[in-house]
C-alpha cells in the first residue's frame, strides 16, 4: 500500500514538471479588469465574521 | 530596454517560465522544452493573439489617472513613538489637527471631484493616530457613509468595544499595526500597544473587514512564520508583511538583510497557505497576493505600491493635516512634495501639479537595471519617496533582490498550482479567465 502511494506521488510530481501551464484572468465585473485599490473599504458585507 | 520574450529557470523546480515584461504575459514548460517543441509553439500562438491586447491594457492600466482612493490624515498627532514611523518626530509632536467642519469640508470636495465615477471612492484615515480625534473621524464616517468606502489605521491604543461594534456596522475596512507575538518586541517598536491589540482582535472576532500590518525590521524578521500562527488563531484573514521604508534617516537603522527578509517572509507565506488548506479558516499575505495578482491577473492588483508608475499621485494621494495635498503620506516629511492645499486650491491642480507628475514620471523603463529586468512590472521598483529621500529617486528598489526571490516563489506556487491559496476568495470569486493554455 505504501509504495502505492509512493507511486502516486511521484506520477503528480511527473505530471506537474511536464505540465504546461499559461493563463491569464481579469475581473468579471469591469471587463477590463481594473479594480480599486485596496485593503480598506472593501469589508465584504455577506462575511462578518469569518 | 529589453523587449518581447524572456526565458528563465523557475528556482527550486524542473520548470522554466516565458515572459513578456512588458504586458506581464507568462507561461510554464518543462524544463527541457526549446524553441521548437510543440509546447511552445503553443505557447506563442496564444502570445502572438494576445499580445495586441495585453500590452493595450498594461498601458492603460499604468498610466491612467483614475483616482480611487484619499488617505486623510486627520492629525499629525501621535500617541506611539514607531522608531521607524516616516512622519518626522518634529511633525508627531506640534502638528495640527482638523476640526469637524474641516473634515467635513474636505469629503464635501472630494464627492464633488468624483461623484462621476462608477464606484465609490475610498476614504482612508491614517497617520499619524486617526483615533486621537476619534470624535471628528466617527462624526465624518456617520455624515458620508452613503457617499463613500472607508477604512482606517490605527495602532488600536484608543480603541474601544464601542468604537469597535462603530466600525463593524459601517463596514469600515481597519488595519491594526502589530509587529510581533512576542510582547516584548512589539512594545519596543509599537509603543506598547500588544495588549490592546489583543483586546482588539477579541472584539473584532473574524471581522472580515480586518487587517494587520507588521512593518518588517532586523528586530522582528526572524518572527514572521510565529506572528502567521498567532493572528491565525485570533481569527484574522488578511494580514501585511511590509519591509521597513527607508524614508526616515532613523529607520534605515533598522533595514533587515534581503536574504535574510526573503527567507523568513517566505516561511510566513507557506505557513499561510499550509493553514489555509488545513483549516476552516484562510489567512493570506496581502502583499504576497499582490504578487500573485501581479503574475495572473495584473489588473485586479489591489496594492499600488508595486506597480510602475506607483499610484502615489495618480490613483491615491493624501491630505496632511494642514490640508496639504500630498502624491502619498510617505513624502509627509519630504520639502516641496505638496501639489496644493485642499482649502484653497482644486483637486485637478494638485493632480497636474509638479510634485505629483513627478511620481508619475518615475517608472521602470528609466531605471537601470529595471530596464532589463524581467520582473520590472510585478515589483515596480517602489519606492519613489523613499528613493528620493535618499537621493537616488531614478534608482532601483532598496529591496530589489527580495523581491526576485519572492516573485520567483509566486512562479514556483503557480506551477505547482498552489497559488489560490495565497488569494482571498472574494477577489477569486471576481476573476474569470482572459485566456487558459
Amino acid at each position: 500500500m505504501k509504495k502505492k502511494v509512493v507511486k502516486n506521488k511521484k506520477q503528480n510530481r511527473q505530471k506537474f514538471d511536464n505540465a504546461t501551464v499559461a493563463y491569464r484572468l481579469k475581473c468579471a465585473k469591469t471587463g477590463n479588469g481594473l479594480s480599486h485599490f485596496v485593503m480598506y473599504g472593501d469589508a465584504p458585507k455577506d462575511q462578518s465574521p469569518v | 530596454m529589453k523587449q518581447g520574450l524572456d526565458i528563465f529557470n523557475i528556482t527550486d523546480t524542473r520548470r522554466r517560465a516565458i515572459t513578456d515584461a512588458d504586458n506581464l504575459f507568462w507561461a510554464i514548460l518543462p524544463k527541457g522544452s526549446d524553441e521548437s517543441s510543440k509546447l511552445s509553439r503553443d505557447v506563442l500562438r496564444v502570445y502572438d493573439k494576445f499580445k495586441d491586447s495585453l500590452d493595450k491594457n498594461m498601458h492603460d492600466f499604468r498610466f491612467s489617472k483614475k483616482l480611487s482612493a484619499v488617505y486623510i490624515n486627520p492629525t499629525d498627532k501621535c500617541n506611539a513613538s514607531c522608531p521607524y514611523c516616516y512622519v518626522p518626530p518634529a511633525i508627531r509632536k506640534n502638528g495640527r489637527s482638523m476640526n469637524k467642519e474641516e473634515l467635513e469640508f474636505i469629503l464635501n470636495k472630494i464627492y464633488k471631484h468624483t461623484k462621476s465615477a462608477s464606484k465609490k471612492m475610498v476614504i482612508v484615515f491614517h497617520a499619524s493616530e486617526p483615533l486621537l480625534v476619534k470624535d471628528v473621524v466617527f462624526s465624518a464616517i456617520n455624515k458620508f457613509k452613503n457617499k463613500f468606502l472607508f477604512g482606517l489605521q490605527t495602532n488600536a491604543l484608543l480603541l474601544t468595544k464601542k468604537d469597535v461594534d462603530f466600525l463593524i456596522k459601517h463596514r469600515v475596512g481597519v488595519g491594526i499595526s502589530l509587529d510581533s507575538q512576542n510582547s516584548k518586541i512589539n512594545n519596543r517598536l509599537r509603543s506598547g500597544n500588544f495588549n490592546q491589540v489583543n483586546k482588539a482582535l477579541k472584539w473584532f472576532n473574524g471581522y472580515a473587514g480586518l487587517n494587520v500590518i507588521t512593518t518588517v525590521t532586523k528586530y522582528n524578521v526572524r518572527g514572521l512564520e510565529k506572528l502567521v500562527r498567532f493572528l491565525h488563531k485570533k481569527k484574522v484573514s488578511c494580514i501585511l508583511l511590509n519591509p521597513v521604508r527607508l524614508t526616515q534617516k532613523y529607520s534605515r537603522k533598522l533595514k533587515p538583510d534581503q536574504e535574510l527578509l526573503a527567507r523568513e517572509f517566505l516561511k510566513a507565506v507557506d505557513t499561510a497557505i499550509d493553514l489555509t488548506i488545513n483549516s476552516k479558516r484562510p489567512i493570506i499575505i496581502a502583499n504576497f497576493a499582490n504578487i500573485i495578482l501581479g503574475i495572473v491577473s495584473p489588473f485586479a492588483r489591489r496594492l499600488m505600491c508595486d506597480i510602475s508608475p506607483c499610484g502615489g499621485g495618480r490613483c491615491f494621494f493624501t491630505i496632511t493635516a494642514r490640508g496639504e495635498m500630498i502624491p502619498c503620506g510617505e513624502f509627509i516629511g519630504i520639502r516641496d512634495s505638496s501639489g496644493g492645499n485642499i482649502f484653497r486650491d482644486s483637486i485637478t491642480k494638485a493632480i497636474e501639479s509638479k510634485p505629483f507628475k513627478s511620481v508619475r514620471g518615475r517608472f521602470v523603463e528609466k531605471i537601470e537595471e529595471c530596464d532589463i529586468c524581467t520582473f520590472r512590472n510585478i515589483c515596480g521598483s517602489p519606492c519613489p519617496a523613499e528613493l528620493h529621500a535618499m537621493d537616488r529617486f531614478n534608482k532601483k528598489a532598496v529591496f530589489c533582490e527580495f523581491y526576485k526571490k519572492i516573485i520567483q516563489h509566486a512562479f514556483k506556487l503557480i506551477a505547482q498550482g498552489k497559488e489560490k491559496h495565497a488569494l482571498r476568495k472574494d477577489i477569486l470569486g471576481n476573476l474569470k479567465y482572459e485566456y487558459q493554455l
